[in-house]
């Protein structure tokens, strides 16, 4: 079934293309908001009102606007907001839950390389919420500049300044990271000696 | 193309040239070919999106069962949807729709008011009504009418 015939049977209360539609989605929309978010109980009720607003207001999906995936973004990022703004901490990332953020690097991963994510997951949070959304939109859900300044309802100019502004920050902290990794490598040897 | 022009392409659209604009493409690919620092730029880039794209999201055990478990409320009706027009969320934005929404009880008094007569009778039986009154005019006696006219 395509996106446009799933969504017609939404619009005519089939509740099986509902849940095609989570079951395809919830995945990437949770992953965004606990980006934003930086917990898993928020993130889980915006995940859980953002399906809502799809049931309710499937009729108002253009296709000729946005891709499905789009739009649920999008719905997503303005209740992320609402959220944010409501509990006053649009800019600090204080509440960011560290139990949470050890649940995001895969456990397969090799330590060096999962000390880095680590350094790179929490240098993400410290972003501003802008550039939070415009790297993850960009580079962890591979949507377009354009897809992504629809989403974050912004021009694209903006959107690609915002990007700039965040690659090269983290930059900055990975190449911190790898100038620090030797002399800890180093000091760690010694210690062991 | 410059070196800091480069950079910033880079830092706009990633690592991945595939994906930089058309016109800027080849130009990209040349000063790679020729410059080092070039080469470890980009190098650096294409790490920090493959760290990136390694960054997996928390596994919500039980969300999809919760989401699909919720009660569905009912769906937007046609009125909700046009109040949702009418007065949009960017409220200041569009200022038309909640002007066009002050003016829509003035067309409709102006459609029920060309629908209805509300008492105002018919030309055509206003004209019956003149006939009969000018019938029983005919027959009154003017003169009375006449004689105190003089004074």
């Amino acid at each position: 079934m395509t996106e446009e015939e799933l969504m017609k049977a939404i619009c005519s209360g089939n509740q099986t293309a509902y849940q095609t539609v989570v079951k395809q989605h919830l995945p990437s929309i949770s992953h965004y908001a606990f980006r934003l978010l930086g917990n898993s109980k928020d993130t889980e009720d915006i995940a859980q009102e953002t399906f809502l607003k799809l049931w309710t207001n499937a009729t108002s999906w253009n296709p000729k606007k946005a891709k499905l995936s789009t739009w649920l973004h999008r719905i997503t990022h303005n209740l992320c907001i609402d959220y944010l703004r409501k509990h006053g901490r649009l800019q600090t990332q204080a509440n960011f839950d560290e139990a949470d953020e050890e649940k995001l690097i895969e456990p397969h991963i090799k330590d060096t390389e999962r000390e880095k994510l680590q350094t790179l997951s929490l240098a993400l949070n410290q972003l501003p919420e802008n550039q939070r959304s415009a790297i993850m939109l960009c580079t962890m859900q591979n949507f377009s500049n354009q897809e992504a300044a629809d989403i974050m309802s912004v021009s694209v100019k903006a959107l690609e300044s915002t990007l700039a502004r965040a690659r090269r920050s983290l930059r900055v902290i990975i190449q911190e990271f790898d100038k620090q990794q030797p002399i800890e490598k180093l000091l760690s040897e010694r210690e062991q000696l | 193309m410059t070196l800091d022009e480069f950079k910033t392409l880079l830092d706009t659209f990633g690592g991945t040239l595939n994906t930089w604009p058309s016109n800027s493409r080849k130009a990209g690919e040349s000063l790679l070919e020729s410059n080092p620092e070039a080469r470890l730029l980009i190098a650096e880039t294409e790490e920090l999106d493959n760290l990136l794209s390694n960054l997996t999201g928390p596994d919500f055990t039980g969300l999809e069962q919760r989401v699909l478990s919720q009660q569905l409320p009912s769906r937007n009706t046609w009125i909700d949807s046009a109040i949702q027009w009418l007065v949009p969320n960017g409220f200041g934005i569009q200022l038309w729709r909640p002007v066009a929404a002050g003016i829509l009880p003035l067309v409709f008094g102006i459609a029920v008011g060309n629908f209805f007569s509300f008492g105002i009778s018919d030309p055509e039986l206003a004209l019956g009504y003149w006939d009969d009154e000018l019938a029983l005019l005919s027959f009154s006696d003017l003169s009375v009418a006449s004689d105190t006219a003089e004074f």
